[in-house]
């Protein structure tokens, strides 16, 4: 359901929901928290599309001194992201509401 | 960046180098490092046991694949002007493709035989030598006017074939398709073949000579 590209998608919404609640994540702490809802192969595709929407943003981790391996990535929503999930809960409560009565 | 401790080298490290290949920078550092990095601590943080480590390394290969697999059907707006740009460069899409075509060719080999394989890939393999062609020297035809607004078809009649190598591969590769249906004309079309390039050689070197003659007024070249 997308009316002129406002619409956020339920993967979206569940990634919002944890960093607001949880605080800042990385993408596997992501993928450990959704329980299944979220996969490891397509999360940071999601992130992605997120980041470039200004619903998150991200910050690599710097590598410890003589640390391996590549830097992990810490997101964190934006105030936009914030904005975005109150509005559409409130949006979908009072859809269920009117849908009730 | 992946550095190697002890000696060995990080978990991932071939595959980064592979992805750096063919992932756009933008793509490489959102999707593709933070996905073997996940790896990379993972493995390193697995109990001792193999087995553990060994799970560690199954999940996150298993997400890098997904992500290969899933990339040549990924859009999104980029942050930068590629506004609504596919996210992965053409080169996954290759690779995706050419993956589509040898498991083809690997069901149809042991169904309809080796021969039918081999025609088919060398089809496949004319198919993109003429596409390859045709990205490094686009067609110097010129078009009718309108005839951006149509759609694509698959239609001899509408496939810019030029005088060049391009045409060339076209040519010999009918030619060859055709021979493999009807071996009985392999004389004849390769004749045939041996006295059209004449003839076009003939008229390419005629046109290099008068460059002003045998043009159309309008530039509007006859299909």
């Amino acid at each position: 359901m997308s009316h002129g590209g406002v619409a956020l998608p339920k993967k979206e919404r569940l990634i919002l929901e944890f960093l607001t609640s949880g605080g800042p994540m990385y993408g596997l702490q992501l993928v450990e928290h959704s329980g299944g809802a979220l996969k490891r192969g397509t999360v940071y595709v999601t992130l992605g599309r997120m980041e470039a929407k200004g619903l998150v943003e991200s910050q690599q981790e710097p590598l410890p001194p003589g640390g391996i391996g590549l830097p992990r990535r810490l997101y964190r929503p934006t105030a936009l992201g914030e904005r975005m999930l109150r509005a559409w809960t409130a949006f979908t409560r009072e859809l269920a509401w009117e849908v009730k009565s | 960046m992946t550095g190697a401790n002890d000696g060995r080298r990080a978990p991932g490290t071939i595959l980064l180098k592979i992805s750096a290949l063919v992932f756009s920078d933008h793509v490489l550092s959102t999707v593709v490092q933070p996905t073997i990095s996940d790896l990379q601590r993972e493995v390193a943080n697995a109990a001792p046991p193999g087995l553990t480590r060994l799970r560690a390394r199954w999940r996150g290969y298993r997400a890098f694949w997904t992500l290969i697999l899933i990339a040549p059907f990924v859009s999104w707006p980029s942050p930068t002007d590629e506004a609504g740009a596919v996210a992965f460069p053409e080169a996954i899409a290759r690779l995706a493709i050419g993956s589509i075509v040898v498991t083809l060719l690997l069901i149809i080999g042991p169904v309809l035989g080796a021969w039918v394989a081999a025609v088919t890939a060398v089809g496949t393999l004319c198919a993109i030598l003429i596409h390859a062609w045709y990205i490094r020297h686009p067609s110097d035809l010129a078009v009718p006017r309108g005839a951006h607004g149509r759609l694509p078809q698959i239609n001899f009649s509408s496939t810019d074939v030029a005088d060049n190598i391009g045409g060339l591969i076209f040519v010999v590769g009918s030619v060859f398709i055709v021979v493999i249906g009807v071996p009985s004309v392999i004389w004849f079309l390769s004749a045939a073949t041996l006295a059209g390039g004449g003839v076009a050689w003939a008229l390419a070197a005629w046109h290099a000579s008068h460059p002003k003659n045998g043009l159309p007024e309008n530039q509007i070249v006859l299909r």
